[in-house]
């Protein structure tokens, strides 16, 4: 499904030169969830970004369903990312001005749909996700593991193949990050999504189908 | 999305006020402004109602008392006859003080059908008046000697009485003024309202009177008519010509066309400084709005970046913002409005609803542009933002 060939990433800044990343080559089979783990700074959302096409890598190749990405338009990315990508990250990134269910909703803005469809998606989402009572609520009147879980509901709302977790369970405790990760696992049995999760938390890792582990930039396992 | 982004500045309106505000306050002082320009261009646009060029006033305080009025009379004709044997004068005309362009004026009520209209002007003149200043007859006469032993008193009123007193109906023969029919006054002619006071001024209701045997008591000018070869020479000529005949008195000529380049000035310096006020105030809300949206954006990167990852492309998002700002000035325009229409609805100032009208849309145009182009940049550098770097930020 994704297929990542020699990628290298360097960020240049007008003193330094970060080589992020470097010859990771990496193939993720469909329905597969993978996790990836390694010490702060080796480069985990960086590869997290360029798999969701949020940023170019400077050298190598991405393919997802066989397809080269690297001529695609803006407007064909962003595309691509509303259809078939949800992404999660570690501080949430809600909207903190809009309501639970207008945050939720808000992938579908981005296609063409209904207020209808919108809300009923939304509303199923949030269902899933186990708060479909905090509806009307805003994300400051919400604690860490609703807000993720309200996260969880706005990455999974588009029916997307593929959910790029940034330590999702980061931020949360222990209880609180197993049950985010329970839902992730129920996405992956239940609903075939291709998940790639970053975590630092063996456990979890472990629970997931491969762990690949990053150092300096470079694929280490 | 339209939805979304009105729910959006609504749940943020405490954040938004601010920036409201600023835009109502830039919107009314706009208004005033338009209005102020619109008004002035509406009365450019209007007939002058008089030829200036060529019309000299000539100033005289009166130099010869007599208590008789014959020869009163003989004294001034005779003046006349003198100054018109000069070959560069075409026509003379005594006059009272309100001559135009000139900040004098005698304004008094009239009555008609026992309903009493106040600030007209009255303008004492004499037959050649009219001819003198090339006034345009709408209907009816002017004064002719003929008038000298009629039953009621002859009256020209000019178009803006007429409509205030008769609107559409003809105004001739009507009696007008308070008494009996014997101490009204009979309208014998309309002619076209003057902007007396200038270019950019409105044109006033008026009446004409004519001057009787005991007037020359009391005037103190003349309106000369000279041709165009009438030059400073000539000015001399008629000036000592003028002071030679009347000694004793204060001989000073002037011309219409010089004083109507002056009271334009005097009408103008307000609005040219109310436009350089509304200048620096218009920079300052643009600064202004250009820094709050600034700020706004750079406080929204984290948004951005996720509207980015979740499917927004650059685009979308800064034509985003620029669409929040365009909501935000709506909303501040409706209210504005609301303030706005307040001044034709309660005819405040009493100018011409259509001033208004156009003032307000003018304002309305001119600040959705403002907004719009103060948010275009800030809109372009949110859609230049990298969305991988925006997420790492918090
Ligand atoms: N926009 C950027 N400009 C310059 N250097 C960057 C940029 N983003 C990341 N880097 C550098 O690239 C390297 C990898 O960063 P990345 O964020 O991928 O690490 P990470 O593994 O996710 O770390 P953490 O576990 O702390 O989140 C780091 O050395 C970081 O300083
Ligand atoms: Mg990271």
């Amino acid at each position: 499904m994704i297929r990542l060939q020699n990628i290298e990433k360097v960020y240049r800044t007008s003193t330094v030169e970060t080589l992020a990343l470097s010859s990771i080559n990496l193939d993720i089979a469909k329905g597969e969830f993978l996790s990836i783990m390694g010490p702060s700074g080796c480069g985990k959302s960086t590869l997290l970004n360029i798999m969701g096409l949020l940023d170019a890598p400077s050298k190598g190749d991405i393919k997802i369903d066989n397809q080269k990405t690297d001529h695609l338009s803006d407007k064909q990315l962003a595309a691509f990312r509303n259809k078939k990508l949800g992404f999660i990250f570690q501080s949430y990134h809600l909207i903190n001005d809009l309501q639970v269910l207008d945050n939720v909703e808000l992938p579908l803005l981005y296609r063409d749909s209904t207020a209808k469809e919108r809300k009923m998606l939304a509303t199923e989402a949030l269902e899933k996700v186990g708060l479909a009572n905090r509806v009307k609520h805003f994300p400051n009147q919400l604690s860490g593991g609703q807000k993720q879980r309200v996260a969880i509901a706005r990455a999974i709302v588009g029916r997307p193949e593929i959910i790029l977790a940034d330590e999702p369970t980061g931020n949360l405790d222990s209880a609180m990050g197993s049950e985010i990760l329970d839902i992730l696992l129920q996405l992956n049995q239940k609903d075939g999504t291709t998940i790639v999760m970053v975590t630092h938390d063996e456990n979890m890792a472990h629970k997931t189908h491969r762990l690949v582990r990053l150092f300096d930039g470079s694929q280490v396992q | 999305m339209f939805k979304h982004l009105f729910k959006l500045i609504w749940n943020k309106k405490k954040q938004n006020f601010l920036l409201m505000s600023e835009i109502l306050v830039s919107f009314l002082v706009i208004f005033a402004v338009f209005t102020l320009v619109v008004y002035y261009y509406h009365n450019y646009k209007k007939p002058m109602g008089l030829d200036y060029q060529g019309v000299w006033v000539i100033n005289y305080s009166n130099s010869y008392q007599t208590k008789n009025t014959d020869s009163l009379n003989l004294y001034y004709s005779t003046l006349v006859q003198t100054i018109k044997s000069l070959p560069q004068v075409k026509q003379v005309s005594f006059t009272a003080d309100n001559t135009p362009f000139t900040q004098n004026m005698n304004t008094g009520g009239i009555t008609f059908n026992n309903k009493k209209m106040d600030g007209n002007n009255w303008y004492t003149v004499d037959d050649n008046y009219k001819n003198v200043l090339n006034m345009d007859l709408l209907e009816g006469r002017w004064f002719n000697k003929g008038d000298y032993a009629t039953k009621s008193k002859p009256i020209v009123i000019n178009s803006d009485l007429k409509e205030k007193l008769f609107g559409n109906g003809s105004a001739l023969g009507k009696l007008i003024g308070d008494g009996d029919n014997k101490s009204k006054m009979r309208v014998i002619g309309v002619v076209q309202s003057i902007k007396i006071k200038g270019d950019y001024a409105n044109t006033e209701a008026g009446l004409y009177q004519r001057t009787d045997t005991g007037s020359f008591r009391w005037l103190g000018k003349m309106l000369v008519k000279v041709t165009p070869d009438a030059d400073a020479t000539f000015e001399g000529k008629l000036y000592k010509t003028v002071a030679n005949y009347m000694k004793n008195s204060d001989v000073e000529i002037e011309h219409l066309a010089d004083k109507r380049v002056s009271i334009n000035y005097f009408t103008l310096v307000p609005i040219i400084v109310l436009l350089i006020v509304a200048c620096f105030l218009i920079i300052n809300v643009a600064l202004g709005l250009f820094g709050v949206l600034w700020y706004n954006i750079n406080k929204r990167r984290g948004e951005i970046g996720l509207r980015r990852a979740i499917g927004a492309t650059g685009n979308s998002v800064s034509s985003q913002l620029v669409f929040e700002a365009m909501i935000l000035a709506t909303l501040s325009l409706i209210i504005g409005t609301f303030f706005a229409i307040q001044f034709p609805l309660l005819n405040v100032f009493s100018l011409p609803a259509s001033v208004y009208i156009i003032a307000l849309f003018l304002s309305i145009i001119f600040i959705y542009l403002l907004v719009f182009v103060c948010s275009l940049h800030p809109g372009k550098q949110a859609a230049a933002i990298y969305p991988a770097v925006a997420l790492h930020e918090e």
